[in-house]
């Protein structure tokens, strides 16, 4: 077949120029799924689409920076001996943000595709339906981590320029670090597969509102209620394994990160905190891979 | 050709609980355009996306630019591009950002992506509104996008699902157009699908007709469009001139029937098919009778034939 076939007899026309093939080098599985990763990290924060998409992600995130810049101007310019919020408590605080965050972006990354049925034309490309759903969920829980991860950042470098101790800071901000990502990887999957089974942008928003803020919200007041009115610890502790933001905040209590539960977690709850931990992370990327598989064979 | 072929199956199978969508398909598909007809659940679609391997079929084979499907459909999704039946277009994305990403997807570098998507785009015809956002096509303009996302890494094979749906004439000849440079100036083998059979006639080198997840018939668009040995006439004025030159000419012993606004004239008996007899005495029946005698052409097979004659199988 000729490649530089000549316009057939109108060579006015633009788009009769001959067809050029491509022969340079096509990249392998793991290279398209890194490109794909990077997309979907961009898209989390409106970068790569429309001037409009941008707000939401940027002043949530100027929003969870706020407090952590003017906490770093009172440490430095009074000299306090500690920060006056630990680090995996400035994650707990602002729970509200993140959850937002989630719960708006997800939809982004889980439901459009599904929703136009662009999600067709990735599943005839090489990349299986089972690495689309996990590499979609690996960019969106990068994005929640470094959404947590960035005040965390400015908080410890406001406590490293008021001099505070080294190795104790850079102790207390790694564990901070371990439990964000854990904590990232939890929401990613909760609200990732919220977003993919409900496929209208508004319904996805409230079902990862409910499952993330409303569900934690009713969480605290019943490990509060349990602990001060029914005398019991156990259900109080027990009762943190029902939300992301609990199995947080009680694993962090654990492991001495600074942050306060009605009861303490300890013993046989540490364990056990982890497992349903880990345990939810593979139900939603299970959930997913499911869920994706089931589009890609209409 | 001796050439292999672009796609072989055998005893291809497909059934959903007791749907039957696809039996025992056992065809074979070259280079150029391939036509693939049927109604709608003949089993177009279902065909398409077990040879991508997005559907596992119930049984057989089938191999795709010599990759089996079972094994290597990532070697085939790799090599082939599919263009859907429905709407698969974000809307709040410019049809250039969207092929240069869906380029990506398919393992083109970001500089070669870029450069692709600018040659496809400019050869589906989508100029200066390749920028707007897709929401806003008009059907035309969403399946030539489509169309683009198809054949922007360049594929070696793709799957055409119904491309003309929705389109007016003038977009619809367009795209037919561009379906048969594909097959022969691009050099890349089509496997197009339609349920309206004279668009394939125009443009296919082959058909392949389903019917009921049956194959009806494969085999050379010249095939199905042979002669027939009848003859068609046709003389100025309405029905009572046409039913005049019938009863004429059975007088004389032909078999005539009326179709449409013509008579149409089954193979004559030897003696006046020989050295063109037969148009004479017609000519000469149209002047005793006084009538102007419009067209005189030979009748060809219909690709619609093909159904009529597979209606009588089952």
């Amino acid at each position: 077949m000729s490649d530089l076939s000549p316009g057939a007899g109108r060579p006015g026309v633009i788009h009769d120029l001959g067809y050029r093939h491509f022969d340079g080098v096509r990249e392998d599985t793991p290279a398209i799924a890194r490109t794909l990763f990077v997309t979907g990290l961009r898209h989390a924060y409106g970068l790569g689409r429309s001037g409009k998409s941008k707000v939401m992600p940027f002043i949530l995130l100027a929003m969870s920076l706020l407090p952590a810049t003017i906490v770093v101007g009172v440490v430095v310019l009074t000299g306090l001996g500690e920060l006056p919020v630990s680090y995996a408590d400035y994650t707990n605080q602002t729970q509200l943000l993140v959850s937002l965050f989630a719960a708006s972006q997800a939809p982004v990354l889980f439901s459009r595709d599904l929703r136009h049925r662009s999600i067709v034309l990735y599943l005839a490309r090489p990349l299986p339906a089972p690495v689309f759903a996990v590499v979609r969920w690996l960019s969106l829980t990068l994005a929640i981590f470094l959404f947590t991860a960035i005040p965390t950042v400015v908080l410890f470098a406001g406590a490293m320029l008021s001099g505070l101790d080294k190795s104790d800071q850079t102790t207390a901000v790694l564990k901070a670090v371990v439990l964000q990502a854990l904590l990232a990887m939890m929401i990613a999957g909760v609200s990732g597969l919220i977003s993919s089974v409900s496929l209208r942008r508004g319904f996805a928003v409230v079902g990862s509102v409910m499952a993330l803020i409303v569900l934690t919200g009713i969480v605290t007041v019943m490990q509060n209620i349990a602990y001060y009115e029914g005398d019991s610890e156990t259900v109080s502790v027990g009762v943190g394994l029902l939300s992301p933001w609990s199995l947080h905040n009680g694993l962090a209590n654990a492991w001495d990160a600074g942050v306060a539960t009605p009861v303490p977690v300890d013993g046989a709850w540490v364990p056990a905190y982890v497992i349903v931990a880990v345990l939810l992370v593979a139900a939603c990327l299970l959930g997913l891979v499911a869920r994706f598989r089931k589009v890609g064979s209409r | 050709m001796g050439r292999p072929p672009v796609i072989s199956t055998a005893g291809l199978t497909k059934h959903y609980g007791t749907v039957h969508a696809l039996t025992d398909l056992t065809v074979d598909v070259g280079a150029g355009v391939t036509g693939l007809v049927g109604a709608n659940g003949a089993g177009k679609s279902t065909l398409i996306k077990i040879l991508l391997g997005l559907l596992e079929p119930t049984g057989g084979h089938a191999s795709v630019l010599g990759h089996d499907i079972e094994h290597e459909s990532q070697d085939i999704r790799r090599l082939v591009g599919y263009m859907p039946e429905h709407d698969c277009l974000p809307p709040d994305v410019s049809a250039s950002d969207f092929v240069v990403h869906m380029a990506r997807m398919s393992g083109l570098g970001a500089s070669a992506a870029r450069e692709r998507s600018a040659d496809v785009l400019r050869h589906v015809g989508l100029d200066e509104e390749r920028y707007r956002p897709m929401g806003g096509y008009s059907t035309g303009m969403k399946q030539r996008a489509k169309l683009a996302q198809a054949l922007a890494h360049d594929p070696r094979l793709v799957f055409l699902d119904e491309p003309t749906n929705g389109l007016d004439p003038a977009a619809r000849t367009d795209m037919l157009r561009l379906v048969q440079r594909i097959g022969s100036d691009f050099g890349i083998a089509v496997l197009v699908t339609s349920h309206l059979l004279g668009e394939l006639e125009q443009v296919s080198d082959h058909v392949i007709v389903l019917d009921g997840g049956h194959l009806l018939r494969s085999s050379a668009t010249g095939e199905f469009l042979q002669r027939t040995g009848s003859l068609l006439v046709e003389v100025v004025g309405t029905e009572t001139e046409r039913d005049r030159l019938g009863e004429a000419l059975a007088q004389r012993g032909l078999t005539c029937r009326p179709r449409g606004a013509m008579v149409a004239i089954d193979p004559p008996p030897p003696e006046l098919a020989e050295g063109g007899a037969v148009h004479d005495l017609i000519r000469d029946v149209a002047a005793d009778l006084g009538l102007g005698l419009m067209r005189l052409q030979p009748d060809r097979h219909h690709l619609e034939d093909v159904f009529l004659e597979g209606g009588t199988r089952v």
